[in-house]
C-alpha cells in the first residue's frame, strides 16, 4: 500500500479511503487512474496517464459527441421499470466514463469505485467504459458503504466496450449494507480479437441483489468470467446472465462458484452460439453449508449452428463428508476443515486476478466465511 | 503384561448391517512396528479406519485403547489430536486447498520444504491436495502429510503400493524416519503398517506381523518369516 500516511487524498476523507481500501482502492502511485463516486457526486476523477481518461459521464457527453451513442446502446430503457426511471434521469446522469485510448498499454490498474454514504438513499449510476483498439489495461472496481449505512437502494448500469484486439483484465469487489437492495445491469461488447477476463467477488451480505448481465463476443474474441458468490442468511442473490458468441472464433468460459450459508442464490445462465466455429462453457457449482438456504442453478445452452461447441456443468451439494474427515484425520477441527474446503471452493484462478489483488481476495474469502463481512 | 501404546481388544466392526471385522485383538507397544497382511477384502484397511474413527465403520464390540485410554468415543479430529495419524490408501481430492495452506493449518510450514524435498515433492507447495496426483505421488504425499502432522502413532495403508522403484527407497526411508522419531513426550512412537508387497520390510524394522483373513486375525508371528510363508502358501495360518 502506498501513501498510507496521507489523509483526505484526492478529495476523500480518511474514513472513505479506509472503506475503499477494503474493496481494492490504492493511492495514485499504484494506480494509473482513479474515479470515486460518492452518493450522487463524482468526488474523484484523476488520471496520471495521457492514454487514460476518466471523468464524469456529463463531462464525457460534452467532450465527445460519440459518447451519447454509447449510452443506452447495449441496454434498452424499456426493458423494465427501473431502467425506464434511470433513463429519465439521463438529462442529469451520474456515473463515470473511462476511456483507454487505442493502443495504450497501461501498466498500473485503472480503479473506479462507488460509495453510498447516506443511509436510505436511492442511487442510480450509469457508467460507460471504452477500451480502445489494441489497448491493454487492468481494471479494479468496487462498491462500498460506511458501516452506518444498512439500508438503501443502488441501481447501476454499466456499458462496456472492449474494442478490437484490446485486452482487459478486471476485478470487481463489492460490500453493501445488510438491508440494502442492489440492481446491477451490465452489458459488454467484446470486439474482434479482444480478450476480456473478469472476476467478480460478491461475498458481502445484503438483502437482495439482482445482477443482470449480457455479453456479446465478436470474432476470435474471448471472454473468461469467474464469479464467487456467498449468501449468508437473509441474503438473496439473483443472477441472470446471457453470453452471446456472435462470430466465428468467439470463445467464452463463464464460471460461478456459489456458497450458501443460509441465503438464497439463483443463477440462470444462458450461452448462445450464434454461428459456426464458436466455443463456450458454463460452469456453475454450488455448495450448501446449511439446510436453511436455497440454491437454483440453471445453465442453458442455445446453438444456432451445428458447429457451435457449447457445454455446461452444474452441481449443487454439501461439503463432502469424506473430504472433511480426511482433513480432520490430521487433527484439524471440523470448523477449520470446513473453512479450508469452502475457501478452496471459492478460490479464483490466480492468473485471472491482477497480482496486487490476490492477497486481498484471499482475505475477503476468509472473512466472508467467518461472518466478518 | 506391559501396557500397549495401541491396543485392540476383541474389536468387531460393521458397516451398516454388514460385519467386516470380528474379534480383532492386537497390542502394539511403544517403539514397535507391526504389519498387517491379508488378501484383498480381508479387512486390513477397515482395521486402520476403525482405529482412526472414520465413517462408515462402526465398532460394535470390544474396545480400542490408546495409551491405556479408550478412544472409542472420540471423533476423528480428537483421535488425531491425541496422537494418531494415518497415511490413507485412497485419499480424496481437495480442490483449491494447497499443500502449503494445509501445512500452514497444521502449523507445519517450517517443516514443509525439507520434508517435501526428501520425498521428491519439492515443487508441490502450490498444488491442490491430491488433485491430479499420480498413484506414486499420492503415496509420497501421504507420507509427507504425516511429517507435517507428526503423530505419535502411525497408521500406514500400503505406503509402498504403486510407488515406482525409483522412489521406493525414499519412501521406505521416510517411513522409517517417521517410525523411529521420538514421540512428542520423548517416549517412542508406534506403528501399524499394511503391506501387500512386503517391500517396506526392507526399510522398516517390524516387530510383529498379523495375517487377516475374512475379518479375523488368523495368525501372528515374526514379520519376515510370515511374509515368506505367505509367498509360499498363501494367506493361511502356518501349520503349528
Ligand atoms: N465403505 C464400505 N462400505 C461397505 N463395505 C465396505 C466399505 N469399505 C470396505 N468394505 C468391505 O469390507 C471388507 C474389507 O475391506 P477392506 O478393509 O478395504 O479390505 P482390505 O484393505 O483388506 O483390502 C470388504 O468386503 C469390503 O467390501
Ligand atoms: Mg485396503
Amino acid at each position: 500500500m502506498s501513501d498510507g500516511k496521507h489523509e483526505a487524498r484526492d478529495g476523500l476523507n480518511a474514513g472513505e479511503e479506509a472503506i475503499l481500501r477494503r474493496v481494492g482502492y490504492d493511492g495514485a502511485a499504484a494506480r494509473s487512474a482513479t474515479s470515486v463516486l460518492i452518493d450522487h457526486e463524482l468526488r474523484v476523477a484523476d488520471s496520471t496517464l495521457d492514454g487514460v481518461e476518466i471523468m464524469s459521464i456529463q463531462d464525457a457527453l460534452m467532450r465527445y459527441d460519440w459518447v451519447q451513442n454509447l449510452m443506452f446502446n447495449l441496454i434498452a430503457p424499456d426493458e423494465n421499470e427501473l431502467l425506464r426511471q434511470a433513463a429519465e434521469l439521463l438529462h442529469d446522469p451520474i456515473g463515470r466514463f473511462v476511456y483507454v485510448h487505442d493502443g495504450a498499454k497501461v501498466s498500473l490498474p485503472v480503479q473506479s469505485f462507488t460509495v453510498l454514504e447516506t443511509p436510505q438513499k436511492r442511487q442510480f449510476t450509469h457508467n460507460v467504459t471504452v477500451i480502445g483498439k489494441g489497448a491493454e489495461v487492468e481494471m479494479i472496481s468496487g462498491a462500498a458503504v460506511p458501516e452506518n449505512v444498512q439500508a438503501g437502494h443502488h441501481v447501476s448500469i454499466d456499458e462496456t466496450y472492449v474494442r478490437e484486439g484490446a485486452r482487459c483484465r478486471s476485478v470487481s469487489i463489492e460490500t453493501w449494507g445488510r438491508n440494502m437492495t442492489v440492481d446491477s445491469y451490465s452489458r459488454s461488447e467484446i470486439g474482434a480479437g479482444a480478450e476480456m477476463t473478469s472476476n467478480q467477488i460478491m461475498l458481502a451480505s445484503l438483502r437482495r441483489h439482482l445482477s443482470d448481465t449480457k455479453t456479446h463476443i465478436g470474432a476470435d474474441a474471448s471472454c473468461n468470467d469467474q464469479a464467487i458468490i456467498f449468501a449468508p442468511e437473509g441474503t438473496e442473490r439473483n443472477f441472470q446472465t446471457e453470453v452471446f458468441l456472435t462470430a466465428p472464433g468467439a470463445r467464452s468460459e463463464h464460471i460461478a462458484r456459489m456458497v450458501s450459508a443460509g441465503g438464497r442464490i439463483i443463477n440462470n445462465s444462458l450461452l448462445v452460439g450464434e454461428t459456426a466455429g464458436v466455443s463456450g462453457f458454463l460452469g456453475c457449482d454450488g455448495l450448501m453449508l446449511s439446510d436453511d438456504g436455497e440454491m437454483v442453478a440453471t445453465p442453458s445452452l442455445k446453438a444456432k449452428s451445428v458447429e457451435a461447441q457449447l457445454s455446461h456443468e452444474a452441481s449443487v451439494g454439501m461439503i463432502d463428508a469424506e473430504k472433511l474427515a480426511y482433513l480432520m484425520a490430521s487433527g484439524l477441527s471440523e470448523d477449520r476443515a470446513r473453512d479450508l474446503i469452502v475457501q478452496g471452493f471459492l478460490r479464483l484462478k490466480d492468473e485471472y486476478v491482477p497480482e496486487d489483488m490476490r492477497a486481498r481476495v484471499t482475505e475477503m474469502i476468509a472473512a466472508a466465511k467467518s461472518g466478518g463481512m | 503384561m506391559t501396557e500397549g501404546l495401541l491396543e485392540l481388544r476383541d474389536v468387531s466392526v460393521s458397516v451398516g448391517d454388514k460385519a467386516i471385522l470380528r474379534d480383532v485383538s492386537l497390542t502394539v507397544g511403544a517403539g514397535e512396528a507391526h504389519i498387517l497382511l491379508g488378501p484383498n477384502g480381508s479387512g486390513k484397511s477397515s482395521v486402520l479406519s476403525a482405529i482412526m474413527g472414520l465413517a462408515p465403520f462402526e465398532v460394535t464390540k470390544g474396545d480400542i485403547l490408546y495409551r491405556g485410554q479408550s478412544i472409542k468415543g472420540l471423533g476423528v479430529d480428537e483421535r488425531a489430536r491425541v496422537g494418531l495419524g494415518m497415511a490413507f490408501q485412497r485419499p480424496p481430492t481437495l480442490e483449491g486447498v494447497t499443500v502449503a495452506e494445509f501445512a500452514s493449518a497444521l502449523d507445519a510450514s517450517a517443516r514443509l520444504a525439507t520434508e517435501a524435498e526428501a520425498l521428491n515433492l519439492g515443487d508441490f507447495a502450490d498444488r491442490d491436495l491430491v488433485v491430479g496426483f499420480s498413484g506414486g505421488e499420492i503415496k509420497r504425499w501421504e507420507v509427507l502429510k504425516l511429517f507435517l502432522q507428526a503423530p505419535d502413532f502411525l497408521l500406514f495403508d500400503e505406503p509402498e503400493s504403486g510407488v515406482d522403484l525409483e522412489h521406493i527407497a525414499a519412501v521406505g526411508a521416510a517411513v522409517n524416519r517417521l517410525v523411529s522419531a521420538p514421540a512428542r513426550d520423548g517416549s517412542k512412537r508406534g506403528a501399524l503398517l499394511i503391506t501387500h508387497t512386503g517391500l517396506i520390510l526392507e526399510h522398516v524394522q517390524a516387530d510383529m506381523g498379523h495375517i487377516l483373513s475374512g475379518g479375523r486375525i488368523i495368525h501372528s508371528g515374526p514379520p519376515k518369516a510370515l511374509f515368506q510363508h505367505i509367498q509360499k502358501s498363501g494367506y493361511v495360518a502356518p501349520a503349528a
